[in-house]
């Protein structure tokens, strides 16, 4: 775990909004949280998780992007109980400037929005699944 | 309700313990169940039926209890299967039964799904190309995929009779087991403590707080009309309060001295209870509630000898008609038939031409394979998400949490990360070595798990165990983990519907499109359950039947 990242886990456990400035390190959030499909090279693997460098959707329409981590999509996992808005922020923003994409960054702020709109409000993970 | 009107002979015992109900109606066997209900249908017509039935507290639960009725005969028809999961076999199964012609196509070389146990020599590769052979003792295994049967699955407690697959209890819950949670505050944050000292202590100092109040006239409003007196009783009980309502702890708690014999330790000593405060402050009251959630009450089931036993139950059924190492690459429709395509076991391309097609293939999978269906029906694949599961087993040489801290089976809960419970084993209790569970996570904490090496998941389970039992390290022998959405041909360990998916996408997919028509836990509101994929495939060859006698 990050010492970024831990710093932001403590502000969530103290039930304080995370400090919106980018403390938060996307490379080493994407690799804790989304490497194991997406692979750290952004390049996913062939006939299950799709490519991240060079995607479409990624360097498109950042409130699609922030949706789909939030709610899940395609069989992509929802995240919204997991990242915060710092966090997710500072992912999404690493994998759009990575692996040759080039796009803008997407801001807490953004997030927060995005989240309003999908419905995707964080709740505490239930003791017991299945 | 069932296709054939969930009316059963009441001679059949099969539908359990909703039978009773029935037995004011069925005096001496003369009015069946079917008669009473048709009976009841000739006065009042069908609202007076249901109206009925929801009376005997049958109403839609019975629709659930047992397959459909597949009279009539199969008119020749063929059906692809797609997968031969539990609702693949489930549907195999009643479809020949009634004389369908089946073929069902497996990727993997073995039947179940996710209905999978790994004992010595079962062996794994996920996505990521990190192989792992199960090295657990004779005997010992792990079920990665489901694990427990509520008492109320009845689709699945069918066919478990059925096929004569012995079950044992699954400890769902034990007042012994402890919880461990660090990131609450006061003395008993990040200390093993027990479920049921917990649970005595938070329930008697709120008693005690709702009968102080209650005597003293201060809930005289949300208390009118209800009797004072009777609920003051009620609330000392439930508390184990003593005469003058205070709340001092109680033998069920747990003794630091066990009562035994003679004097010495003769009535043994009682632990004292936890200050209020501090239980509160550690935030270990979160693992309580009111009761159960439905799917977690007890009983809880599992087959003898591991989950498998269920998919080898229906194998041994249906498992002539399983093409094995058969992966789907593309399903085609025309007007009259559907044509899957696949590549076989041997590497090479072959074909399967049927009437209907009924594919269980999780959506996380099916989305990547050339489906011929129509644009809504393909949309509506995408409005699902699939959930990051983990869970690692863990073969201990001593049963140390039997033999040193007194736990047979149930879940020892935690707020470590990528933990969440660490459970122990409800098979061989008593015997030398046992596997545990050392991680059941789903979510992004899973996923964030899941990028380490196997090694590396078990070093971590093992170091995470440590901290609730100091004999945890020193007993690992060996691990076997499993990332469900590394897992090729699952992707995931099952279907999560948000609301707009639930609303929007699942309804258009419970719909056939042309013959395709889809089944398996995703198609149900048990998501996640065996039960979910079997009476999901029992709707829905039910409507391939009615299709075909209206044909």
């Amino acid at each position: 775990m990050t010492f970024a990242y831990r710093l932001a886990a403590l502000a969530i456990a103290a039930g304080v909004a995370a400090p919106a400035i980018a403390l938060a390190d996307g490379k080493s959030l994407f690799n804790d949280n989304c490497s194991a499909c997406h692979q750290v090279t952004g390049k996913g693997v062939k006939g299950a998780f799709p490519a991240l460098a060079g995607s479409p959707l990624v360097q498109g329409d950042p409130k699609l992007l922030t949706t789909t981590v939030l709610n899940g999509r395609a069989g992509m996992p929802a995240f919204k109980d997991d990242l915060n808005d710092a966090d997710l922020s500072a992912i999404l923003t690493y994998v759009r400037s990575s692996w040759g994409n080039k796009a803008s960054a997407v801001k807490p702020a953004d997030v927060a929005k995005a989240r309003v709109a999908a419905k995707a409000v964080a709740k505490a993970r239930g003791l017991q699944a299945h | 309700m069932s296709p054939d009107g969930a009316a059963r002979p009441a001679g059949d015992k099969t539908g359990g313990d909703v039978m009773s109900g029935l037995d004011a109606v069925t005096a001496g066997g003369v009015l069946t169940r079917r008669r009473f209900f048709e009976s009841l249908a000739a006065v009042g017509g069908m609202s007076l039926v249901l109206s009925g039935m929801e009376a005997l507290g049958f109403s839609q639960a019975s629709a659930t209890e047992l397959p459909p009725e597949l009279t009539g005969g199969a008119k020749n028809t063929k059906v692809v299967i797609l997968g031969a999961g539990l609702a693949g076999m489930t549907a195999a199964y009643e479809l020949s039964k009634a004389g369908y012609q089946v073929q069902v196509l497996e990727a993997r070389s073995f039947a179940g799904g996710r209905c999978q146990t790994a004992r010595k020599g079962f062996m794994h590769t996920d996505l990521i190309g990190n192989t792992q052979t199960c090295a657990f003792d004779e005997g010992h295994y792990i079920n990665h995929g489901p694990w427990r049967i509520p008492y109320h699955h009845r689709s699945t407690l069918h066919y478990t009779k059925l096929f004569n697959v012995p079950l044992e209890s699954f400890v769902n819950d034990n007042d012994a087991a402890y919880v461990y949670f660090e990131k609450g505050a006061g003395p008993l944050a990040g200390k093993p403590v027990r479920k049921g000292e917990i649970a005595a202590d938070v329930r008697g100092y709120t008693a005690e707080l709702v009968a102080k109040a209650a005597s003293q006239g201060q809930l005289d409003a949300p208390l009118s009309g209800i009797d004072r007196e009777k609920f003051i009783a009620y609330v000392v009980n439930e508390g184990r309060l003593t005469k003058d309502l205070a709340y001092k702890g109680t033998e069920g708690r747990g003794f630091s001295i066990h009562p035994g014999a003679g004097v010495d330790p003769g009535p043994g000593k009682e632990l004292p209870p936890f200050a209020f405060k501090d239980v509160l402050d550690s935030n270990a009251w979160r693992v309580l509630s009111s009761v159960t959630g439905y799917e977690q009450q007890r009983t809880m089931l599992q087959p003898i000898g591991g989950m498998d036993q269920i998919a080898k139950g229906f194998e041994k059924q249906v498992g002539s008609m399983i093409r094995y190492g058969a992966v789907v690459e593309k399903i085609k429709q025309s007007p009259t038939g559907v044509t899957v395509s696949y590549k076989g076991a041997d590497g090479k391309p072959a074909e399967v031409t049927a009437d209907y097609c009924l594919c269980t293939i999780p959506l996380s999978v099916l989305k990547q394979i050339d489906v011929d269906a129509s644009a809504p029906f393909k949309a509506a694949m995408a409005g699902v998400s699939y959930a990051p599961v983990n869970k690692i087993g863990l073969q201990m040489k001593t049963r140390f949490w039997e033999e040193k801290h007194h736990i047979y089976g149930g879940h020892v809960y935690t707020d470590m990360p990528g933990i969440n419970s660490i459970t122990l084993p409800s098979y061989g209790w008593q015997g030398q070595k046992g596997v545990l569970l050392g991680y059941y996570m789903f979510g992004g904490e899973a996923a964030r798990i899941s990028a380490k090496s196997p090694a590396d998941r078990a070093a971590y389970a093992v170091a995470a165990g440590q901290k609730v039992f100091p004999e945890y390290a020193e007993n690992y022998e060996n691990a076997f983990s499993f990332c469900w959405h590394l897992a090729e041909h699952n992707l995931g360990g099952w279907a999560e519907w948000g609301e707009n998916g639930r609303k929007e996408s699942y309804p258009i997919l419970c719909q056939p499109d042309g013959r395709l028509y889809l089944a398996g836990e995703h198609l149900s509101y048990l998501g996640g359950w065996q039960a979910g994929a079997i009476e999901s495939a029992w709707q829905q060859i039910a409507r391939i039947h009615a299709r075909v006698q209206q044909a």
